[in-house]
């Protein structure tokens, strides 16, 4: 636990020192009036809950690609990986921890999101149903942790994989239905689309936004937690995997 | 003939041109670029054409479809602003600002491989994804669009040079210039919505932006009864379009020699002052 909450608050100290690594927080507000103007232009206020819903998850999910999934690779280029390796701590704990407090801070593109609403349109987007809301936050904030845990080990394992960082935003906000819900997208995608969990994280989280009652909240928080479980182990799997690799071919002092 | 030292800008953008093209094959391999870079570009163009779809508006779809894959072609344009900045990274600067010729030539040929594939990426969305979303086009129209993403590319180019001439004085900022313009670029030049939407004053900053001409240039000429009634339409546009890149041309060139000239009196040098 201990080692956890060490690689929580270096990650927090870490960021507030690289600004470059938060950069999608910026732009989230602007990518909010994007999408609202696209449905208020369209005389659809109905659509407010997905216009502004959509660029915090887009921000949840870039983050986790590109800062999270960066700082196994980024500890590498530091040649602090190996002191990281030799401590006695679990080096998972550690990186965990990094990725929660990456995770945690994204989350605030959801506050951001709902202000530019606010001031930009004078549009407030209720939370009708807060118990299923927060639920929603919770389990998508753990599953886009595991998530990021498996990137993150990933990169480290490919570089061919990590010259594809870039291409796999917006695919999983199309699979993921972040604005337009799967259920709109032609049948075959849905399969794949439910394997992702932001596509139920997005259709929970917008579900709570609307009047109508929240259905099976505690089945569908489930799957979002069963997923981002096993993120989690399979990130694991994959960083013990990858520090093998590491140790076995020389090369983890290796830039 | 012409003097050495009127030919020597074209030569300088020969040459900066061709280190250019060859920071592009490091950057990328062609399956990189093409599985990598471009899919997750196209997969863009898709998420917001989809809006439409949501929408329940065939109308919105091609709207947006139009709009967005259009705007890769001033996106590329303008990863210029971060490779401006390349230059000074890589050490070389203090030798350009030294040497007895002008700076600005070495710029404008600087980041030149966005521009190919700018073409390349817009083209593809456009004539490969467009059928599927309902645009489809005839070849004497297909040319034009060619022609018009040409246009914006270069104008886009010449306002980027500004842009990037300005974060050569303050490096750090260099991603966040780039992602807050391009993200605005998206929002007030007519690609997610008409202009008319906005604010006068936020039209009146839309229309600094070549992108703004060249799209609605293109959009003309998607329309399905397009030819030769809004022939005059498209080419005022992209003569507009053409006029305002000239202006941030001279603009970049004047602050580009501006910055090098201070950087000489406060022995900088590399913009640092």
């Amino acid at each position: 636990m201990n080692a956890l909450a060490a690689g929580f608050i270096f990650e927090v100290r870490l960021l507030r020192r690289s600004f470059d690594e938060m950069m999608v927080l910026v732009t989230a507000p602007l990518m909010t009036l994007i999408l609202l103007s696209i449905t208020e232009h369209a005389g659809r206020t109905d659509l407010a809950p997905y216009a502004v819903l959509a660029p915090a998850l887009i921000a949840l999910w870039t983050i986790a690609l590109f800062t999270s999934g960066e700082i196994i690779e980024r500890e590498r280029q530091n040649g602090s990986l190996e002191p990281l390796v030799a401590t006695p701590v679990a080096i998972g704990s550690v990186i965990t921890g990094q990725i929660l407090a990456v995770t945690l801070l994204s989350l605030v593109g959801f506050a951001e999101s709902w202000l530019a609403a606010w001031a930009a349109f004078g549009i407030v987007v209720p939370i009708v149903h807060p118990t299923a809301f927060t639920a929603a936050l919770v389990a998508t904030a753990f599953a886009m942790a595991g998530t990021a845990s498996v990137m993150s080990s990933v990169f480290v394992l490919s570089r061919s994989v990590r010259a594809y960082q870039n291409s796999l935003s917006y695919p999983f906000f199309v699979l993921g239905g972040v604005m337009v819900p799967v259920a709109l997208l032609p049948g075959w995608i849905e399969p794949l689309s439910r394997a992702v969990f932001l596509s139920w994280s997005a259709d929970l989280l917008r579900d709570s936004l609307t009047p109508e009652p929240v259905t099976n909240l505690v089945a569908r928080t489930g799957v979002i937690l069963a997923l981002g479980t096993a993120g989690f182990l399979i990130g694991l799997v994959l960083l013990r995997r990858a520090l093998d690799r590491l140790r076995r071919t020389g090369t983890i002092g290796v830039a | 003939m012409l003097p050495r030292d009127l030919l020597a800008p074209f030569r300088i953008i020969r040459y900066s041109a061709a280190n250019a093209w060859a920071d592009m094959w490091v950057m990328f391999t062609p399956a990189s670029w093409t599985f990598g870079y471009l899919s997750r570009l196209l997969t863009q163009v898709i998420f917001f054409a989809l809006i439409g779809v949501l929408l329940d508006s065939p109308e919105l779809v091609r709207f947006l479809f139009i709009g967005n894959a259009v705007v890769f072609m001033a996106f590329e344009a303008f990863i210029s602003v971060a490779t401006t900045t390349w230059e000074r990274r890589q050490g070389t600067l203090p030798l350009l600002v030294a040497a007895p010729l002008p700076l600005w030539p070495v710029f404008v040929g600087r980041s030149v491989q966005w521009l190919p594939t700018g073409l390349l990426s817009s083209s593809a969305a456009l004539f490969v994804l467009g059928p599927f979303f309902g645009v489809t086009w005839r070849l004497p129209q297909a040319l034009a669009v060619i022609a018009a993403l040409l246009v914006i590319g270069v104008s886009m180019y010449c306002m980027a040079l500004v842009f990037g001439a300005l974060v050569l004085a303050a490096m750090e900022m260099r991603n966040m210039v780039y992602n807050v313009a391009t993200t605005v670029m998206m929002m007030i030049c007519g690609v997610m919505v008409p202009l008319t939407f906005w604010p006068d004053w936020v039209g009146a900053v839309a229309n600094a932006v070549p992108l703004t001409h060249g799209l609605a240039a293109i959009r003309a000429l998607a329309e399905p009864s397009a030819v030769a009634p809004i022939a005059g339409e498209v080419v005022a546009n992209l003569l507009v379009a053409l006029g305002i890149g000239a202006i941030w041309m001279i603009a970049a060139a004047v602050l580009l020699e501006r910055l090098a000239g201070i950087g000489r009196r406060s022995g900088s040098i590399e913009f640092a002052a």
